[in-house]
């Protein structure tokens, strides 16, 4: 059984190419291409891990999914699922709410900047669920 | 606005009894809240406590002097007004009070009308102050995620088109595609045209920050320029499978305005029609003459415009997203230049949406009327 990667970002171009990336190293992907989309597939297909915009249709909706993960009730099956937060501006959860105690509830697993740097991506997703062809 | 119920707390620091009695007086009278001190160190003490607008002070007192209780209070907040009571004798301390950042003085003898003058002043002053802090934090928000916005608008067809490339380049061999290859390599083309687009009409906002897009007021036939747009887009048309129709008197519509500005307007509300159409769609633009208006409505057989986003539709960068909505490379901005060139030729414009159905936009603007034969021959001058 494949890991499964749920991929959510709001350009379907982004979403195309990093499926077919992760389908050629084994990897299982969903896509959503909205937040509350992404909530809904979370539910519905349990990933294993999930990638996960910052900027969609608000330009914090990364954080408003991150936080419903970890601390809504419905969610709380899947508050320890990994995220990796992508976004294409250089700024950590740290700089984007500046001295605020909330920014610990929101912290992604790994915060990367977009375009990916492949290798490094592979690597940290690699070390996250523990290789492609098995379910940690 | 809520803070302006508060009454403003003015601080007197004064030994001398009679004065603080009579400012204690005249303040209250005036409907603002007042605590007296008789010394400095008491004083500042005050201010921390009671966090005045303005703090009336007297120079010469025993202990702390009304210098140092100047840079003390500013330690505390630098918006504070200082206002200096000195006797005639230290009009050179009063001097050296305003230097060290006092706002004004009042020499001793005043009369009740001076001092109040004197008050009102500076509680002006104060509010100029923290309404041009205000203003600043706020303008400077905006900046910021003005910024932060923009360049994440840059940056979204640069990332899709690198991580294309960059995918292709990591992709094993063996494992290439070249019907998947050919597909990135038109999406990395589409992004970079939408980039382009962006980037054009960007330039064009800010070349006219603070100015106007209309440049001219001239007459211009309406029909001829949606023809015209209407031609160069019937194979983008065709390609969408949409077809293309106009309804119109046989007259010329003619307007006030600019002729390019009309072909920009124009050309973004039916490249709009086709693009957000579906495959068998009909984008149709009608046009009539009504009430010394011209109305064109330029309608399309689309998924619609949900009711919650039509609020925004007109604001820049502002795109529709979710389900049904195709991929489409516009720049966020077409709708807000259009509406822009609109209202400055004196006309308005709206949208009318149903879902499943289509969405229509209505232009109107003023209809060209000839000018009177008199101002013609230039008899007026």
């Amino acid at each position: 059984m494949s890991v499964k990667v749920l991929l959510i970002d709001d350009d379907q171009d982004f979403r195309v190419s990093v499926r077919s990336l992760l389908e050629t190293r084994g990897y299982e992907v969903l896509e959503a291409g909205s937040g509350h989309e992404g909530l809904r597939q979370v539910l519905e297909h349990k990933p294993d891990v999930i990638l996960l915009d910052v900027m969609m249709e608000t330009s914090v909706e990364g954080y408003g999914v991150t936080h419903a993960l970890k601390y809504r009730d419905e969610y709380a099956e899947h508050s320890h699922v990994p995220i990796f937060m992508l976004s294409s501006i250089e700024e950590s959860p740290d700089e984007r709410f500046p001295m605020s105690g909330e920014v610990e509830m929101i912290r992604p697993d790994a915060y990367l900047t977009k375009p990916l740097d492949i290798p490094r991506f592979l690597a940290l997703l690699e070390k996250a669920v523990g290789g492609a062809g098995r379910v940690p | 606005m809520s803070e302006a119920a508060a009454p403003e707390m003015i601080v007197v620091i004064d030994d001398d009894f009679a004065m603080r009695l009579s400012c204690s007086k005249i303040l209250s009278k005036m409907g603002l809240r007042v605590e007296v001190f008789e010394n400095g160190a008491r004083g500042l003490e005050g201010v921390a406590e009671h966090k005045p607008g303005l703090v009336v002070v007297d120079l010469k007192m025993p202990g702390i002097s009304g210098l140092e209780v100047i840079s003390r209070v500013h330690e505390i907040d630098p918006q504070i007004i200082m206002v200096v009571i000195t006797g005639y004798a230290t009009i050179d301390t009063a001097v050296e009070a305003m230097k060290s950042g006092a706002y004004d003085f009042l020499p001793k003898p005043f009369s009740p009308d001076e001092l109040r003058m004197i008050i009102n002043r500076g509680l002006d002053r104060r509010r100029l102050a923290l309404q041009s802090q205000r203003g600043e934090v706020e303008r400077a928000l905006l900046k910021r995620q003005f910024v932060t916005f923009v360049s994440h608008q840059l940056r979204t067809p640069l990332v899709a088109i690198h991580q294309y490339l960059d995918v292709l380049k990591h992709l094993d061999q063996t494992k290439d595609d070249p019907v998947r290859r050919q597909e990135w390599i038109d999406r990395c083309l589409k992004r970079t045209e939408e980039l382009q687009n962006l980037i054009s009409d960007w330039l064009t906002l800010a070349r006219v920050e603070g100015g106007t897009l209309v440049k001219e007021r001239v007459e211009v036939d309406l029909k001829p320029i949606v023809s015209g747009i209407l031609t160069t887009y019937e194979e983008m048309a065709a390609a969408e499978q949409v077809s293309l129709e106009t309804v119109w008197p046989e007259e010329p519509l003619c307007v006030c305005g600019d002729r390019n500005c009309l072909n920009v307007l124009f050309d973004n509300l039916i490249t709009n029609a086709i693009k957000y159409n579906k495959p068998g769609g009909k984008a149709t633009v009608t046009g009539c003459l009504s009430g010394g208006e011209v109305v064109i409505a330029v309608a399309d057989t689309g998924v619609g415009i949900p009711e919650q986003y039509r609020p925004f539709l007109f604001d820049e960068f502002f795109r529709v997203k979710g389900e049904g909505v195709k991929r489409t490379e516009g720049t966020g901005l077409g709708l807000h230049i259009s509406k822009r060139i609109v209202s400055e030729m004196g006309g308005s414009i709206e949208v009318e949406s149903q879902a499943g159905i289509g969405s229509t936009f209505r232009v109107r603007l003023p209809a060209w009327r000839a000018p009177a034969e008199d101002t013609e021959l230039g008899s007026w001058e």
